[in-house]
């Protein structure tokens, strides 16, 4: 235990600065993903509450495509796949983007359940008053549907932080990578994948804690 | 771009739709067993309070129950943290350098039946804890077993509450089996990576992925679908 413990002191000073700059990769791939998937996840969740036909339509079709569809073909589609028909992005847009497809089709029905158990009664009273749609949401939907929504999009997060793994894959110098390519020279992989297993844990924990104490104080009511 | 290219690749991808089924088949059903033991342990083994009033026996089954309960919790909390790809590489990669060799398919189904037995844990002891407790104790006071109560009473009445979530789980799990292609076990994503270095035609081949990916959770979608309705319908 002691010697599998050393390792990580001698080559700490190799390792570390290639670790560092993997884990903020890491969190920017998430954070980015996270951001552009929650706004075109709002987007998908308006359209599959709204009267058009085509475009609840469109939305439900998406949210099926999604769901079926493994985030690691969505990557290599778009990093492999599109230099083939001249689209070229580079490994982070590409996770990015990849990320952001696979997960806004769950972020929209996480938030359009979330706005569906509001009764409609509350929007109709705001508009009934003098609301415009957009403060009605803004000042009355909003402050209600996020007491139902915020633990599952925390753990949409936690989600994500786990997919921008698979980024690996396509060659983003993120934590997995940065592991695997010190592993493949060092000839340590137990050390090294155990780590980022650390890293991701330290990184997801207190999330999922978060998690747990605002579901726990949301649903007291 | 012609027809008989197009049906070379189906068939070539057709071949890991195989193995991508049975790593899917074989990893549901133990992270299913994994979930009803520790989700009926997380639902059950909680009971009891220590007291003075206690004899020794009493005392130790108690505190072995709130042990294994305490062990459960971090096993969730530690596999639901962590990315598949992490727990495949440590159980492939890892374990190789130590010296216990395992096939990939062992090592992949090993890894994501721990990490689907982490998130199944819950979904059964929520369904086992929305069955009214009267229900447990009627079942015991006409002389059940506390196993036969769970087998006969307990476990048929929350099928309704668990099986949605279950059949998304197993739409999930269909979809992450792509991860297991990064330590060579031969499905989809494999023969797909294998084909593109051999004829480059990449947004076919993973358009086609796709389409089969598709093609085989579809079902499972719809199903997930209908036990979501049919457990809608008593609720109103």
């Amino acid at each position: 235990m002691i010697d599998f413990l050393a390792v990580y002191g001698e080559n700490w000073d190799n390792w570390g600065p290639q670790i560092y700059s993997a884990i903020w990769f890491t969190l920017g791939l998430t954070i980015t993903s996270y951001i552009l998937a929650v706004a075109f996840g709002m987007v998908i969740a308006f359209g599959s509450m709204s009267n058009s036909k085509i475009l609840r339509w469109m939305s439900k079709g998406y949210v099926e495509f999604t769901r079926g569809v493994p985030t690691l073909v969505l990557l290599f589609l778009i990093y492999f796949g599109l230099p083939s028909v001249g689209i070229v992005f580079d490994a982070f847009w590409a996770g990015v983007i990849g990320l952001t497809l696979s997960m806004a089709g769950y972020i929209s029905e996480v938030l359009r359940t979330g706005f569906q158990a509001i009764h409609p009664g509350q929007r109709e009273a705001a508009l009934a008053v003098g609301m415009t749609p957009l403060k009605s949401f803004r000042y009355i939907m909003l402050p209600l549907a996020i007491r139902i929504i915020l633990a599952p999009m925390l753990n949409m997060l936690i989600l994500l932080l786990k997919d921008s793994s698979l980024c690996a894959l396509i060659s983003a110098p993120e934590l997995m990578l940065t592991a695997k390519d010190i592993a493949s020279s060092t000839f340590l992989p137990m050390h090294l994948y155990l780590l980022v297993g650390v890293i991701y844990l330290g990184l997801s924990l207190p999330m999922s804690f978060v998690a747990r104490r605002v579901e726990a104080r949301m649903t007291r009511h | 771009m012609n027809a008989e290219k197009i049906q070379l690749y189906a068939e070539t991808l057709l071949k890991g739709a195989g193995f991508t089924i049975s790593i899917t088949v074989v990893t549901f059903i133990f992270a299913v067993l994994i979930g009803l033991t520790f989700g009926a342990i997380k639902a059950y083994g909680g009971q009891g309070k220590i007291s003075s009033s206690n004899s020794v026996r009493e005392l130790m089954i108690i505190i072995s129950k709130k042990t294994a309960i305490y062990l459960i919790n971090i096993y969730i909390e530690v596999f639901r943290g962590l990315p598949s790809l992490a727990v495949l590489f440590i159980l492939y990669f890892g374990l190789a350098n130590a010296g216990f060799r395992l096939e990939p398919f062992t090592a992949a189904v090993l890894g994501l039946s721990l990490i689907g037995g982490a998130t199944l844990t819950d979904v059964f002891r929520s369904g086992f804890k929305a069955i009214h407790v009267g229900q447990r104790e009627a079942a015991l006071a006409v002389g059940m077993t506390p196993f036969g109560a769970f087998r006969e009473i307990i476990l048929p009445q929350s099928w309704r509450i668990t099986l949605p979530p279950l059949a998304n789980y197993a739409i999930g799990l269909l979809k992450e089996t792509a991860v297991v292609s990064a330590i060579a076990a031969p499905e989809i994503m494999f023969y797909a990576r294998n084909l593109v270095t051999k004829t480059f035609d990449t947004e076919i081949i993973y358009m086609l992925v796709a389409v089969l990916y598709f093609c085989l959770s579809f079902p499972l979608a719809r199903l997930a679908d209908r036990f979501e309705r049919q457990a809608r319908v008593g609720e109103k």
